[in-house]
C-alpha cells in the first residue's frame, strides 16, 4: 500500500510514557470500506494507539489520512479532516440530550457561528444527519433522552453515532460493544459491516473475540506495545504467536 | 549592598506570613483536596482577637464581646487568640468544608471564596475597617552589617515560621497520621486501611493550618498593623507560593515564601529610585505573585497534581433557554413600571440591580455554560469603566460608541485571561484569575498616575440631543438613565439567549461537560474558551460602563477584588446557569433592591456583605442550583402534582448512572 492511499495509515508509530514504550513502531493500514481489528491483552497499548492517532497523546512516527500527514494537527482538526473516534468509557456530554450530543459533532462552532446564532436564522440542517446516524446504530427512539440516563451499552452506541455524525473517513471504535449482550453484539457486528460498506474504514478494538474475528477483514495483535501479528482472522486463529500471547486456545468460528 | 540586605531582611517578615499561609494551604489541600481561598481570612481572626485584647482588653466574639478588667499580658492574649483560631478551624471544617468534600471543584472554590468574603465582612464589622496596631511578640533589635542596620525581628519571625513548617513536614513524613494524610490525598481508602478516619485527619489538618496561619499573622502584623482587606488578600501570594511548590513540597513552600517576601520588599526599594518610572510605582509588588503564577502554570500547568485527575467540573444542569416573547414583554413591563413608580434611592437601587444582573450574566456565560471559573469579572468591568472615563472626558467619544469601545477593552482583557485557561482549569484557574484581578486593581485602578485620586470623571451620555445622564439638578436618579440601562440590559439578555440556544451554547456545554470528548467531536476547545471569555468580559464591560455612568465618575472601590467576589456570590446564590438566576442575583446584588431595602427599611446596610457571604455558604452547601434553579424545580414539582400525570419518562425514576469514582492512580 502506498502512502498516498486513501484511509488511515500509520508508519512506525511510537508512544513513550517516561521510560515505558506503550506503542513500539506500530504500522497499521485502515483502508476505506474495510474493518480492521486491533486486539491484545489489557495494557497492550490499544487505547494508547487510538489516543496517539487522534492527537490525545504525543507520539513519534507518521500518521497519514488520505495521503496527508496529520500528526501535527490538533485533535479537533483531525476530526474535521475525517478521523473520528469513540471512547472506551463513553464520554458523552451527560447533561445534553442524545440528539444534542450528535449536533455538537455535526455543527461547527466559532466566531462566525456566534454571529449567525445571534443575528441569523435558526439552522435546521444537521437534524437529518443526526437522525441518520442514530438509525445506523439503531437508537432512533432515544433522541430526546439525556445521554447520562442511558445504559452504558446505549451510551457507547450513541458514541458511535456521534463519531459518525458530521461525516467520517475513518472510524476508530474503542470497545464499542463492551456493554452489550451477545445478541446485541451480533446485531452490532452487522451494523459495523454496514458502516464500512457505506465507505469509511473502521478500526475496531474489542475484547469480544467472536465479534472481532467475525467482522474484521484484517486483524492486528499488540502485546506490550509491540505489533506481533497482522493478517486475516483465519490466520490469527492459527498463528502460534497470537495463540500463545492472547487467545490461549484456538477460537472456533462456530462460537459466534 | 547594605541597604539591599536590609530590605531583603525586612521582606522576610512578609515571607514568614507566606510560610504560615502557604504551609497551611498545602496541608489542607493534602488532606481534603480543597484549595482554601479563605486561608488568609481565617488566619487573621485570631490575630485580630489578640490585637484587640492588647489594645483595650476587649475580647471580641463574632457576636458580642466581653470587656476584661485589665488588658491581659501578651502571652495570655496570644493564647486566647490561638484558642479562637482553633475553634474557628473546627467550625469551618465541620460545618462548611466537610459537607462539600466530595462536591465538584466549582462548589469547593465558591465555598472557600464565600468563607473568605464572610470573614472579611465580619472582621470589618467587629473590628472596623481601619488598620489597627498590633503588639509585638518579639522584641525589636538590630545589628550593623555592611554599613546598614539589619533588623533582628524579621529574622526571628522567619526562623520561628521555618521551625513550625519543619514540624508540619515532620508530622507528614514521620507520624502514622501524617503518612495516612498523605495517603488520603491519593486515595481515601488507603487512610482507612491504615486505621484512620480521613475526615478526622482533614479536621486535624484544617486546625493545624489555621493555627499556623494565625501565628504567622500575629507575628507579621506587628510590623504593618492589621487590616481586613490586606490580610484576606495575602492568600494570593501564598497561593502563588503553593503553586511553585507544586502543592507538594513544604521545603519549597518555605524557600519560595521567603524569596517572594524578600523580592516584594526589594521592589519597594527599587521603585523609590529616581530612574524608576513614576507610573509603575503603585502595586508592582502585587504584579509579582501574578507573574509567578503565570510562569509556573505555563511551565508546568499539566503536571500540577490535582486530586482525582481529569475530574471535570460537574455543575448544576442547564436548561437551554428559548426566547419567549410573552415573558420577555412581561419582564420589560414590570421593569418599566417598577422604575416609573419609584424615584431617588429606590429607583437607583432598581437600576443598580439591572446592572448587577448583567454582571451576574457574565458569570452565567463563563461558569454556568462554559464551566470556567473566573474571579476577575470585577476587574473586567473596571477596565471598561476606566476606558470609558478616558473616552468620554478626555477624547470626547460620543455615547453608544464609547460604551461599545470600552466594553471591547474589557473583551480584550478577558481574552488575555483566557490564555491560561487553555492549559488549566478548576481551582488553578481561580488562582490565576484572582491574582490577575489583584494585580489589575493595585497596578491600574489604585495607581494615582493612571487614575487620579480625585476620581475619573465620566461625562453624561447623550443620544440625538437627549440627555441620558443619571442626575440633573435635584433629581438623583433620572428616568432617562434607568430606561437606557433597561434597554441595554434587554438587548444583552436577548443576545445571550440567542447565542446560548444556538450552536455556540451547545459547544459551550459540550466543553463544560467533557473537554476531551468535545475535541474528539471536532470542537476547537481553545477557541470556544476564547469566545466564552470574550462574551463574558464584554457583558461585564458593559456593566462596568453602566456603573461608571451611574456614578458620574469612577473610583477603584467599585471594582475591587471584593466587589467582584461579592457579585460572584450573588450570581451563584441566584443560580449560575440561567438568566433567571442572573435576575435573582441582580435583585440581591450589592447596592441593588435588597440592599436598598436592608438599608432603608431595616437599617441593616452595613450587614449586607456578611449576609450575602453567609447566604452563599449556605447555598453552595445545600443547594448548588441556586435560588432560580430551586424555584424551577419546585414549579416543575407543583405542576406534576397538579396535572396528576406521571413524569414524561414512563419508567420509575431510577437513580441515573452512579457517579463515577474519579480515577486515583
Amino acid at each position: 500500500m502506498s502512502d498516498t492511499a486513501k484511509g488511515l495509515h500509520t508508519r512506525e508509530l511510537t508512544v513513550r510514557y517516561g521510560g515505558l514504550v506503550a506503542n513500539d513502531s506500530v504500522s497499521i493500514d485502515v483502508d476505506p470500506g474495510t474493518v480492521v481489528g486491533l486486539i491484545g491483552p489489557n495494557g497492550a497499548g490499544k487505547t494508547t494507539f487510538v489516543d496517539a492517532v487522534t492527537g490525545f497523546t504525543t507520539c513519534e512516527g507518521e500518521i497519514l489520512l488520505d495521503g496527508t500527514r496529520i500528526d501535527a494537527m490538533a485533535p479537533h482538526e483531525r476530526r474535521a479532516a475525517g478521523l473520528s473516534r469513540t471512547w472506551q468509557s463513553g464520554e458523552l456530554f451527560g447533561n445534553l440530550s442524545v440528539a444534542e450530543n450528535l449536533l455538537v459533532a455535526a455543527r461547527k462552532g466559532g466566531w462566525r457561528t456566534l454571529v449567525r446564532d445571534v443575528f441569523g436564522r435558526r439552522r435546521k440542517s444537521g437534524d437529518e444527519v443526526v437522525e441518520r446516524a442514530l438509525q445506523v446504530v439503531g437508537l432512533g427512539d432515544v433522541a430526546d433522552t439525556l445521554a447520562r440516563d442511558l445504559s452504558l451499552g446505549q451510551q457507547k452506541l450513541v458514541g458511535v453515532a456521534r463519531a459518525l455524525a458530521g461525516g467520517a473517513e475513518v472510524l476508530l471504535l474503542d470497545e464499542p460493544a463492551a456493554g452489550l449482550d451477545s445478541m446485541e453484539s451480533q446485531s452490532f457486528a452487522s451494523r459495523i459491516r454496514e458502516i464500512a460498506d457505506s465507505g469509511p474504514g473502521v478500526l475496531l478494538i474489542d475484547h469480544d473475540m467472536s465479534l472481532v474475528l467475525g467482522v474484521c477483514d484484517t486483524v492486528t495483535v499488540l502485546e506490550f506495545g509491540k505489533q506481533i501479528f497482522t493478517g486475516t482472522p483465519a490466520e490469527a486463529r492459527t498463528d502460534p504467536t497470537v495463540v500463545a500471547a492472547y487467545l490461549g486456545a484456538p477460537v472456533e468460528p462456530s462460537h459466534a | 549592598m547594605g541597604t539591599i540586605l536590609q530590605f531583603v531582611v525586612l521582606g522576610l517578615g512578609l515571607g514568614a506570613i507566606y510560610i504560615g499561609l502557604g504551609t497551611g494551604l498545602l496541608l489542607v489541600h493534602r488532606a481534603t483536596g480543597i484549595i482554601n481561598f479563605a486561608q488568609g481570612a481565617m488566619a487573621m481572626w485570631g490575630a485580630f482577637v489578640f490585637a484587640q485584647l492588647r489594645l483595650d482588653g476587649t475580647l471580641v466574639f463574632p457576636i458580642g464581646s466581653i470587656e476584661l478588667e485589665r488588658r491581659p499580658p501578651v502571652a495570655v492574649a496570644a493564647l486566647i487568640g490561638l484558642a479562637m483560631a482553633f475553634l474557628l478551624g473546627l467550625l469551618v471544617h465541620y460545618v462548611i468544608f466537610r459537607p462539600v468534600r466530595h462536591a465538584p471543584v466549582l462548589a469547593q472554590v465558591v465555598v472557600s471564596v464565600a468563607v473568605m468574603i464572610t470573614l472579611q465582612a465580619l472582621v470589618v464589622l467587629r473590628f472596623g475597617p481601619n488598620n489597627i496596631d498590633v503588639d509585638t511578640l518579639i522584641p525589636e533589635g538590630s545589628f550593623p552589617l555592611l554599613g546598614a542596620e539589619i533588623p533582628t525581628r524579621e529574622l526571628i519571625m522567619a526562623a520561628i515560621m521555618v521551625l513550625l513548617a519543619a514540624a508540619v513536614w515532620a508530622y507528614l513524613r514521620f507520624t502514622r497520621a501524617g503518612v495516612a494524610t498523605r495517603a488520603a490525598s491519593e486515595n481515601e481508602r488507603a487512610a482507612v486501611l491504615m486505621g484512620f478516619s480521613p475526615d478526622r485527619l482533614a479536621a486535624v489538618a484544617q486546625v493545624v493550618a489555621i493555627m499556623l496561619g494565625t501565628i504567622a499573622v500575629m507575628l507579621g502584623s506587628s510590623l504593618t498593623g492589621l487590616n481586613a482587606d490586606n490580610y484576606t488578600l495575602l492568600v494570593v501570594p501564598a497561593l502563588a507560593v503553593l503553586l511553585v511548590a507544586r502543592m507538594e513540597s513544604i521545603a519549597v513552600v518555605v524557600v519560595a515564601a521567603l524569596l517572594m517576601g524578600a523580592f516584594q520588599s526589594l521592589i519597594n526599594l527599587l521603585i523609590t529610585k529616581p530612574f524608576w518610572p513614576q507610573w509603575a510605582q503603585s502595586g508592582l509588588d502585587q504584579v509579582i505573585p501574578f507573574a509567578v503564577v503565570m510562569v509556573i502554570l505555563f511551565v508546568q500547568g499539566k503536571r500540577l497534581p490535582s486530586r482525582g485527575s481529569l475530574q471535570t467540573i460537574r455543575l448544576p444542569d442547564v436548561s437551554i433557554p428559548r426566547f419567549k416573547p410573552i415573558p420577555a414583554v412581561i419582564m420589560l413591563v414590570v421593569g418599566v413600571a417598577a422604575l416609573s413608580f419609584t424615584q431617588g434611592t429606590w429607583r437607583f437601587g432598581i437600576t443598580t440591580s439591572i446592572i448587577v444582573m448583567l454582571l451576574a450574566l457574565s458569570y452565567v456565560v463563563l461558569t454556568g455554560y462554559l464551566g470556567q471559573i473566573s474571579l476577575a469579572q470585577g476587574a473586567f468591568a473596571g477596565a471598561a469603566g476606566f476606558a470609558l472615563s478616558k473616552m468620554t472626558s478626555q477624547w470626547g467619544i460620543p455615547f453608544p460608541i464609547s460604551l461599545v469601545l470600552s466594553a471591547l477593552v474589557a473583551t480584550a482583557l478577558g481574552m488575555l485571561v483566557a490564555l491560561p485557561a487553555f492549559r488549566i482549569r478548576g481551582a488553578q484557574l481561580a488562582i490565576i484569575t484572582i491574582a490577575a484581578a489583584l494585580a489589575i486593581e493595585r497596578f491600574v485602578f489604585n495607581n494615582y498616575t493612571l487614575s487620579p485620586p480625585e476620581g475619573n470623571p465620566i461625562a453624561d451620555a447623550t443620544l440625538f440631543g437627549l440627555n441620558l445622564g443619571v442626575r440633573e439638578g435635584r433629581d438623583l436618579s433620572r428616568m432617562a438613565f434607568s430606561l437606557t440601562v433597561l434597554v441595554i440590559a434587554a438587548i444583552l439578555v436577548w443576545v445571550f439567549i440567542r447565542a446560548a440556544s444556538g450552536d455556540t451554547g451547545r459547544a459551550f456545554l459540550a466543553v463544560r461537560a467533557n473537554e476531551r470528548a468535545a475535541a474528539s467531536s471536532g470542537i476547537d476547545v481553545r477557541k470556544t474558551k476564547l469566545i466564552g471569555f470574550a462574551i463574558s468580559a464584554f457583558i461585564a464591560g458593559i456593566a462596568g460602563c453602566l456603573i461608571g455612568f451611574s456614578r458620574g465618575q469612577l473610583s477603584a472601590e467599585s471594582f475591587s477584588v471584593f466587589a467582584g467576589l461579592q457579585v460572584l456570590a450573588v450570581a451563584y446564590l441566584g443560580g449560575i446557569t440561567s438568566v433567571g438566576g442572573a435576575i435573582v442575583a441582580g435583585i440581591l446584588g450589592p447596592l441593588g433592591i435588597v440592599y436598598t431595602l436592608l438599608r432603608g427599611v431595616f437599617d441593616l446596610g452595613e450587614y449586607y456583605a456578611l449576609i450575602s457571604g453567609l447566604g452563599l455558604i449556605i447555598t453552595a452547601i445545600l443547594n448548588p442550583v441556586g435560588i432560580a434553579g430551586a424555584t424551577r424545580e419546585q414549579v416543575a414539582w407543583v405542576r406534576r402534582r397538579l396535572s396528576r400525570t406521571p413524569p414524561p419518562t414512563a419508567q420509575p425514576v431510577a437513580p441515573a448512572a452512579p457517579p463515577k469514582e474519579p480515577s486515583r492512580v
